[in-house]
């Protein structure tokens, strides 16, 4: 495997799942989502939670309107 | 009498109780909120005509209540109690119990499969629910607020009281736990290592 860039080039699954989530509250910076990005290309854990968090933002909008 | 809503009027108490609090904090403030508004409901039934969900209309006629509890309140006390900024600390500790020292998931997120489908299900909601449930009380509240009611985190930051960085952390470990407990209780699949 490609070894793991330091710092802008590349998050750990610990930065990146932040990123992921802050990226609902607020607009990431160029390096952050080139790191991210990065990341995500190389992470399927990640990416499971990317597919996580949007399902949980779909899954509380619609709890608002009654759920099922 | 019996109208059949009635009961499906209070099947809607558990969300009702969330939204109350997560507008008033005190726990008896949204008891008292919700009980006049499912009496302003029961006795209107008759006139919800059905062009919004039931719980779209529940939850507008609880809006109301609420807004004329927190007037009522604003005038009783001079002064809002401080929210528990322990809950809003900036100390990641808790993230070391999701993450090894090399940055790594311990406990990695699987994939769910077909989760479009749990949201047709009732028991899915159930299951929903109890996670909610589970959530710190501040997690919960500034969850229910942002994700639910998708209100803004800047006026959620001025309701609570904290910082902009303060409220992406409490949502973030929010929605963290969030994912961890629908994985263990809905989708079932072991979370391992990888």
């Amino acid at each position: 495997m490609e070894k793991k860039p330091q710092g802008a080039d590349g998050a750990d699954c610990r930065e990146a799942s932040r990123l992921l989530s802050v990226a609902y509250e607020r607009h990431l910076s160029s390096t952050e989502s080139v790191s991210l990005t990065y990341h995500l290309d190389r992470c399927l854990m990640c990416r499971n939670f990317d597919s996580q968090l949007k399902f949980l933002h779909q899954a509380s909008e619609r709890f608002r309107s009654g759920g099922r | 009498m019996t109208d059949p809503r009635f009961a499906e009027i209070e099947g809607h108490r558990p969300y009702l109780m969330r939204y109350a609090l997560a507008q008033l904090r005190d726990g008896q403030m949204a008891e008292e909120a919700v009980q006049e508004a499912l009496l302003a409901a029961l006795e209107a039934v008759s006139s919800f005509a059905g062009q919004s969900s039931l719980r779209t209309w529940l939850t507008s006629i609880l809006r109301f209540k609420v807004i004329d509890l927190q007037r009522r309140a604003v005038t009783e006390r001079s002064r809002a109690e401080p929210g528990d900024l322990s809950a809003a600390s900036d100390d990641e500790g808790w993230l070391d119990e999701l993450f090894d020292e090399t940055g790594h998931w311990r406990q990695a997120p699987q994939a769910w499969s077909d989760p479009q489908a749990a949201l047709e299900q009732r028991r899915f909601w159930e299951a929903f629910e109890r996670c909610l449930d589970r959530l710190p009380v501040m997690g919960g509240r500034v969850f229910f607020k942002r994700e639910v009611m998708g209100e803004d985190t800047e006026t959620i930051c001025k309701e609570e009281s904290i910082t902009a960085s303060n409220c992406w952390v409490i949502l973030h470990r929010a929605r963290l736990a969030l994912r961890s407990c629908l994985e263990k209780n809905w989708f079932g699949k072991e979370a391992t290592g990888r």
